[in-house]
């Protein structure tokens, strides 16, 4: 069976070697890393869309797989057919009428068959067992109004398209000369499940604008009768084969269809937490602190590990220290670690990873001034952990702390919080120990949160009068100069 | 915990001011083996407390012969450069303690993990 597919792989790829536009969600605020990822490893240029949270990029299908591998991206889809300048009618009925016509006339054929290859790359990649998390996931999709619908038993899902993927090797998968009419066409994808149950499929819309006069679930609605009717596939929101997404925003359309199940976003992370971050986003900001040859890379509040972890896997010439204060936090991230290890093991490496664990406080750290390289994390939102008031303490020590282990002149951190104004304020009370470089604004769980990138300035710590004391010491008089600063 | 981060960990029990390094006493080490990259090592050896490490390697009972400064071109000599890696990042304490040199507090090392937390009024 597996030689079989091998071959059928070959196959398609030889017939298609042709260019798709890849569509991507990524983290809101990170298009730009992301297109700088896709630049870099698949040597393409990425445009990113006026709709926010979205990069498109072209490839050759044979680079599929390496698309997958990418660590920017969330979700991936293949275009069909994107639309500058989409002319909306103004009643619901035409714009009904519109889809229809749309839906007959889209070039559908490449996209299935970048859809069908895609579903034999995902097989090849081999499923990853993934716990759920037992608190709920509350990092959710950034940009999309979608919920990510997940087929309840996909090993189910598996084998129905193994079966589609086996009856379609019997008929000849070349592409047709453009004349053909779109009868034939569609014909041609009918015909490779003869016999075989119709796909099943579901619309996605997302509809972004004020001058539309129908809603997303108006178009998905009625985007998804047309489709219907021109396939004959039968629809089915829970456990589809085949994800059709209608991407609307202003007078820009994008047809697409869905080339991951799950979204890419939690890779990492088997062993949950109530603020787990989502391993793109780690990711984004991990590229912003650019890591180097033999770096000091260091979170300190580092909750299950998101953010190290996803530093040593790509970044294996830093070295890593993960903190955190709470012991649950620890051993999280310890499991974490484990079933990373234990995953590149079955992949035959027996190597260690750079990277150690310390439970320690944040605000009292046991290390030796002057000897990080990059300081990041994720800071208490004060939302979902800990609360506003304690932030106003918490804020300013930290980042005196922190300006104090991290190399004068040459050190950075990047710092992610929902409480802006809490840290712009304790950031302008470190007395020139840092110096803001750029900000990215993010979307992390629906709270609007930024990014903060520093320059550690070249001033020593200890030279100003207000940290001239050893930093480890009582802080009363920091404290007392706190308490009048108002939310 | 490796003895790369050992190096970089310091004693903050309020008051001491010589708690630099902190004494290793092991129960259980553990070496695991981990990609050479000789530009890693030569870049890390001048960010080190060299006396710091070697004398974390004795405690191990790891020395393998490390000179008491690092040899001069460092840079080329691969021998060596392998070996400042295994001691760096390879010679893991997987349980023991560290013990502050100053005021003999100790913080317990579980599962590879240093637990430097004080209690509140220490």
């Amino acid at each position: 069976m597996t030689a079989l597919l091998m071959l059928h792989l070959e196959l398609i790829m030889q017939e298609l070697d042709q260019t798709v536009t890849i569509g991507a969600t990524v983290p809101t605020g990170f298009e730009h890393t992301a297109a700088e990822e896709v630049q870099e490893k698949l040597e393409a240029t990425a445009r990113v869309s006026k709709n926010r949270g979205r990069i498109y990029f072209d490839i050759t299908t044979d680079k599929l797989l390496k698309v997958h591998q990418l660590k920017s991206l969330d979700n991936l889809f293949v275009v069909v057919k994107e639309y500058d300048d989409y002319q909306f009618k103004t009643t619901k009925e035409e714009v009904q009428i519109d889809w229809q016509e749309l839906a007959a006339k889209l070039p559908w054929t490449n996209a299935l068959e970048v859809w069908k290859l895609n579903n034999s790359i995902k097989k090849k990649k081999g499923r990853r067992k993934r716990t759920k998390p037992t608190k709920s996931d509350q990092c959710g999709n950034v940009g999309t109004k979608s919920t990510d619908t997940v087929p309840s038993d996909t090993e189910e899902l598996w084998e129905d398209l193994e079966a589609l993927e086996v009856k379609g090797n019997q008929r000849d998968v070349s592409s047709q000369p453009e004349n053909d009419s779109e009868e034939e066409k569609r014909s041609e994808i009918q015909d490779q499940e003869p016999g075989e149950t119709p796909l099943k499929f579901r619309v996605t819309c997302n509809r972004a604008g004020d001058k539309h006069c129908f809603t997303s679930n108006d178009a998905a609605r009625d985007f998804g009768g047309a489709v219907q009717e021109f396939f004959q596939w039968k629809a089915d929101m829970t456990k589809f084969d085949v994800e059709v997404l209608l991407n609307i925003h202003n007078n820009e359309v994008v047809v697409g269809i869905a080339l991951t199940v799950e979204s890419l976003h939690r890779r990492n992370i088997t062993h949950f937490g109530p603020t787990t971050l989502r391993s793109t986003l780690a990711y984004g900001m991990l590229r912003l602190c650019k890591p180097q040859v033999s770096d000091v890379i260091v979170d300190p509040m580092c909750g299950t590990g998101a953010i190290p972890l996803e530093g040593v896997m790509e970044w294996q010439n830093s070295f890593f220290l993960a903190g955190d204060n709470n012991g649950t936090a620890v051993s999280r991230t310890r499991s974490n670690i484990k079933h990373i290890l234990k995953r590149t093991h079955d992949g035959g490496s027996s190597s260690g990873l750079p990277l150690d664990i310390v439970q320690w406080d944040l605000c009292n750290l046991p290390m030796r001034s002057s000897s990080v390289d990059v300081i990041i994390t994720d800071m208490p939102f004060g939302k979902r952990m800990g609360s506003k008031k304690k932030n106003w303490e918490l804020y300013p020590s930290c980042l005196r702390e922190m300006a104090r282990v991290c190399k004068p002149g040459t050190g950075k951190a990047v710092l992610l919080t929902q409480d802006k104004k809490c840290f712009l304020k304790a950031l302008s009370q470190t007395e020139g120990l840092w110096r803001k470089l750029h900000t990215v604004w993010v979307n992390v769980g629906g709270l609007h949160a930024g990014v903060f990138v520093l320059k550690r300035t070249a001033v020593v710590f200890g030279t100003i009068s207000e940290d001239a004391m050893e930093p480890h010491t009582a802080t009363g008089s920091q404290k007392g100069s706190m308490k009048d600063a108002s939310e | 915990m490796k003895l790369l981060t050992h190096n970089m960990l310091t004693s903050h029990v309020q008051g001491v001011t010589k708690g630099y390094p902190l004494i290793i006493k092991a129960t259980e080490v553990k070496v695991n083996e981990l990609e050479f990259n000789a530009q890693f090592v030569s870049r890390m050896i001048p960010k080190l407390e060299w006396k710091a490490l070697i004398q974390a390697a004795e405690w191990l009972g790891q020395s393998q012969d490390l000179p008491s400064t690092p040899k001069p071109n460092y840079e080329s000599v691969e021998d060596f450069l392998r070996k400042v890696h295994r001691i760096l990042l390879e010679v893991e304490v997987v349980e023991g303690c560290l013990q502050c040199p100053e005021s003999g507090r100790e913080f317990p090392i579980s599962n590879g993990v240093p637990n430097l937390l004080l209690i509140e009024d220490e």
